[in-house]
């Protein structure tokens, strides 16, 4: 569609609206979503937008807890530096542009003039460094926020709109980590009210938030971005967060029309749900919210090296005996895909040169095990109780673990008391999952590189040639040299086996198809995107 | 009386001591740390973030430290902050409490509306249809889970007819009218399944009373039936109606945690589930001494009513 066809907009002929009408009862009937039909209608002002999360936000502060892109209202109040695409390439946000030195040791960037906190305050250079800083300390901020600026050494001031990194180690994908979650900018005049009224620099205002009710948010009338005619965005008056934990609850409230757009709905309730209303309500599936895996403990105990001779093995073992079909289909009830390594087909990361870890081979299995010292001591598995596809995962791969004749035991946990299994290495197996993972250093420097915080805790898992690769692929520019790279690391994991991944977590997201235009998920869901999700929605009716 | 009220509230004192150590004990054996929950578990400074925020928190001190500052603070209604959201404690369970309140104190009256005149008709009409009525609906009341009749009222009246909302709460303050739509379904879940114990529990005082004989004496006397049955035999066959109602609404208000996950309705029950889920420890021990302390009045003014009831009650 070109220009002028879209901005005739409402003044179309009856010819082109009937014909528009049939294209659309047409993707209707073939429970396709209506996003070609809504980028044919013109965008308009107003509305608000009734948002039904599984979660919701833990508290206000952006830096000092984790915002969940993909389940907290709150996070339309953040912004950031660099945004992506729906091709996960970053894009401009706060940032109007920037580059980096050749030895990669310094990141400068220049800042869009006129940007503004919500509380009016300009965005300058030194309140991103301001920003920075703060989410640097300790004191204030998460240890995930943090760890992604941990190469940051410090930040100078150029001028008003030019603020400088510079980093301890070369990085080639600093500015991905840049992107809005979770270097989100404040301001800093508001820290004071961070936990009661936050004022950042989204493309919505914060209004009021009791936790698990309702997070009212409002339009950010001096957001930076505009669309292609230069109307401001985003395009709604506001939007209302209203966390329903019951995923059915959520269902029940799209379909009686008290919500217009909903995330998670179940796996077990998405085909039926797709089959059966798909003429009324869209539904926006998400690639690859995050990636499933079991970690094993190689820090100590039956799986470790250190206290098993035979540990390889057995986690060989283990990942003969379980059936990744098996999991696609029960837990995930068919949707997204099985992974072989953390990037899903849907990633620029993705690659086909990944060596899969060990086929599903009962019988193998059971040798192995047979054979393997500590084959027939008890294994436990541990799962977190607040993600159901863990839990369930973690149930599937504890029956298949006996059918194979392990003496596995279960124990679904709640965080805390997991991340005190964790750090004790008091489990053998956990179902768990990773996401917010943008570059793929994000992953592998945090979570497989041998001398990461979060490997040494968990994990411990060590692989020179790989810690090799993975320093390597920091300081290469190319992309495509890094997806190969990665891809060589992902084979020595699924060799080695200190994790065997399991599956992509899908995410599947409908919406009221009468009432919310314009709107498209990308690849972790509603916000993050220039071109997509929240900004570019609006309420027709 | 007052002397008695008073007494009964000089008795809260140790009551509630002991549920402060309690619950202190409790939270303290719970395994797993807030600490590193908020910390989180990637970077190198984990040790550094852990000690700042021990230290902010007063965590690094002896629990009977922590205990005995918590407690003379608590003597002055200050419970500090919660510390996963950094608001006061007492923002928190203020913003949570109207809402349970509201939805017990309704639910709970919706059964009494209910249960009361049919528990007294069917021990009156013994054996009659109103009695078979009252007997299968309040077994079927005890027998249906309260959530499955949640989601069934949902479906019925909010999906298929449409006449309810399905989900949500809307303060009364803010909008009567609108509050009651949201109010009316989780209130009746609540009340069908109170109704129905307390239905039972009626109808069986009431056949106990009925057979004493001071209701033959009554009749003998040639007063009338309604008399007999609502001005002297009800009100003694109340007695234990009113005691079980009176803990069935000291344990709404302790919050029903599936019926407010399935009516999104945001009482306090959930908000102290998802404390001890986080382990936030300041907002689990004002919680759970704010809920002993509404158990303790209620059973204090429980046992005032028997009084408005039976004046031959002593106190003793």
């Amino acid at each position: 569609m070109n220009d002028k066809t879209r901005n005739r907009g409402v003044e179309a002929t009856r010819r082109e609206f009937l014909k528009a009408t049939t294209v659309l009862a047409g993707t209707a009937l073939a429970g396709l979503p209506g996003t070609a039909m809504a980028g044919k209608k013109h965008p308009k002002r107003g509305g608000t937008l009734r948002f039904g999360t599984r979660d919701d936000s833990v508290a206000l502060d952006t830096h000092r807890n984790i915002i969940y892109f993909v389940s907290h209202p709150l996070t339309g109040i953040t912004g950031g530096l660099v945004d992506f695409d729906d091709k996960m390439q970053p894009k401009p946000a706060v940032a109007e542009s920037w580059d980096s030195s050749s030895d990669l040791m310094t990141w400068t960037f220049k800042l869009r003039r006129g940007a503004e906190y919500h509380n009016g305050q300009t965005i300058d250079a030194e309140s991103v460094k301001w920003n920075v800083e703060r989410i640097k300390d300790p004191k204030t901020s998460h240890a995930f926020t943090r760890s992604v600026l941990s190469d940051v050494e410090r930040v100078t001031v150029d001028d008003k709109q030019t603020v400088r990194f510079h980093l301890k180690e070369p990085h080639a994908a600093l500015d991905i980590n840049l992107v809005y979650y979770p270097v989100n900018l404040m301001a800093p005049g508001a820290v004071d009210t961070a936990d009661t009224h936050p004022v950042n620099c989204g493309p919505f205002k914060f209004k009021s938030w009791r936790r698990f009710d309702v997070c009212e948010l409002v339009r950010f009338e001096n957001f930076w971005e505009t669309d292609s005619e230069g109307n401001s965005l985003p395009y709604l008056d506001g939007l209302v967060g209203r966390p329903k934990k019951e995923d059915r609850v959520r269902l029940t409230g799209l379909r009686t029309g008290e919500l217009d757009l909903i995330d998670n709905v179940a796996y077990a309730d998405a085909p039926a749900f797709k089959k059966d209303h798909g003429r009324t309500f869209d539904t926006w599936p998400v690639p690859q919210v995050g990636t499933a895996m079991m970690y094993f403990n190689l820090k100590n105990g039956l799986l470790s090296e250190k206290d098993n001779p035979d540990a390889h093995l057995l986690r060989q073992a283990i990942a003969h005996a379980i059936d990744h079909e098996g999991i696609h289909q029960a837990v995930f009830n068919g949707l997204g895909e099985i992974s072989r390594g953390f990037y899903s087909s849907a990633s620029p990361w993705h690659s086909k040169d990944i060596e899969s870890w060990p086929k599903f081979d009962p019988d193998k299995a059971k040798a192995l095990r047979k054979k393997a010292k500590g084959g027939d001591e008890k294994f436990s598995i541990i799962a977190n109780d607040s993600f159901p596809y863990m839990q369930q995962s973690g149930e599937l791969v504890h029956a298949m673990l006996k059918d194979a004749g392990f003496n596995a035991v279960l124990e679904i946990l709640p965080g805390p008391v997991m991340l005190e299994k964790q750090g004790k290495g008091d489990y053998h197996i956990d179902s768990t999952a990773n996401s917010y993972r943008l570059d793929p250093d994000g992953w592998f420097s945090r979570n497989i590189l041998s001398t990461a915080p979060e490997n040494r805790r968990r994990n411990g898992y060590k692989n020179e040639k790989a810690d090799q690769i993975i320093l390597a692929a920091r300081k290469e520019r190319d992309p495509a040299k890094r997806r190969l790279m990665y891809a060589d690391v992902e084979t020595l994991v699924n060799r080695d086996l200190p994790i065997l991944y399991t599956h992509f977590v899908p995410l599947m997201m409908a919406s009221n198809r009468a009432r919310v235009k314009g709107y498209n998920v990308s690849y972790s869901g509603p916000w993050s995107y220039t071109g997509a999700g929240m900004r570019r929605t609006w309420i027709d009716g | 009386m007052l002397a008695y009220t008073l007494r009964r509230i000089a008795q809260l004192v140790p009551v509630l001591l002991l549920l402060s150590v309690a619950v202190f004990g409790f939270v303290e054996a719970l395994p797993g740390s807030i600490v590193d929950t908020l910390v989180g578990t990637e970077g190198g400074d984990i040790e550094e973030a852990r000690k700042i925020l021990e230290k902010e928190y007063g965590l690094d001190q002896p629990v009977y430290v922590r205990y005995a500052k918590w407690l003379y603070r608590a003597v002055q209604f200050d419970f500090g902050k919660s510390l996963v959201t950094r608001r006061p404690i007492s923002f928190e369970l203020l913003s949570r409490i109207p809402a349970t309140v509201y939805l017990a104190v309704v639910g709970i009256s919706l059964s009494m509306l209910i249960a009361i005149p049919l528990g007294t008709f069917a021990a009156v009409r013994r054996n009659s249809g109103v009695d078979y009525t009252a007997q299968v609906s309040s077994l079927a009341g005890i027998s249906i889970p309260e959530f499955w009749f949640a989601i069934l009222c949902v479906l019925l009246f909010s999906l298929y007819l449409g006449w309810l909302p399905s989900s949500g709460y809307v303060s009364p303050f803010e909008d009567f009218w609108g509050s009651l739509q949201f109010l009316i379904l989780p209130a009746a879940a609540i009340g069908f399944r109170q109704a129905a114990f307390t239905t039972r529990l009626t109808r069986s005082s009431m056949l106990d009373e009925l057979s004493k004989e001071y209701v033959d004496t009554a009749r003998s006397m040639g007063l009338p039936e309604r008399r007999v049955i609502f001005r002297y035999t009800l009100r003694n066959a109340m007695i234990p109606t009113i005691t079980i109602s009176g803990l069935q609404l000291a344990n709404l208000l302790g919050g029903t945690v599936v019926l407010e996950s399935i009516f999104a309705w945001p009482g306090i029950g959930r908000a102290i589930f998802e404390a001890i889920l986080q382990r936030d420890y300041p907002l689990i021990q004002a919680g759970v001494l704010v809920l002993g302390c509404i158990v303790v009045v209620m059973n204090l003014l429980v046992d005032l009513t028997y009084r408005l009831l039976n004046p031959r009650v002593k106190f003793a």
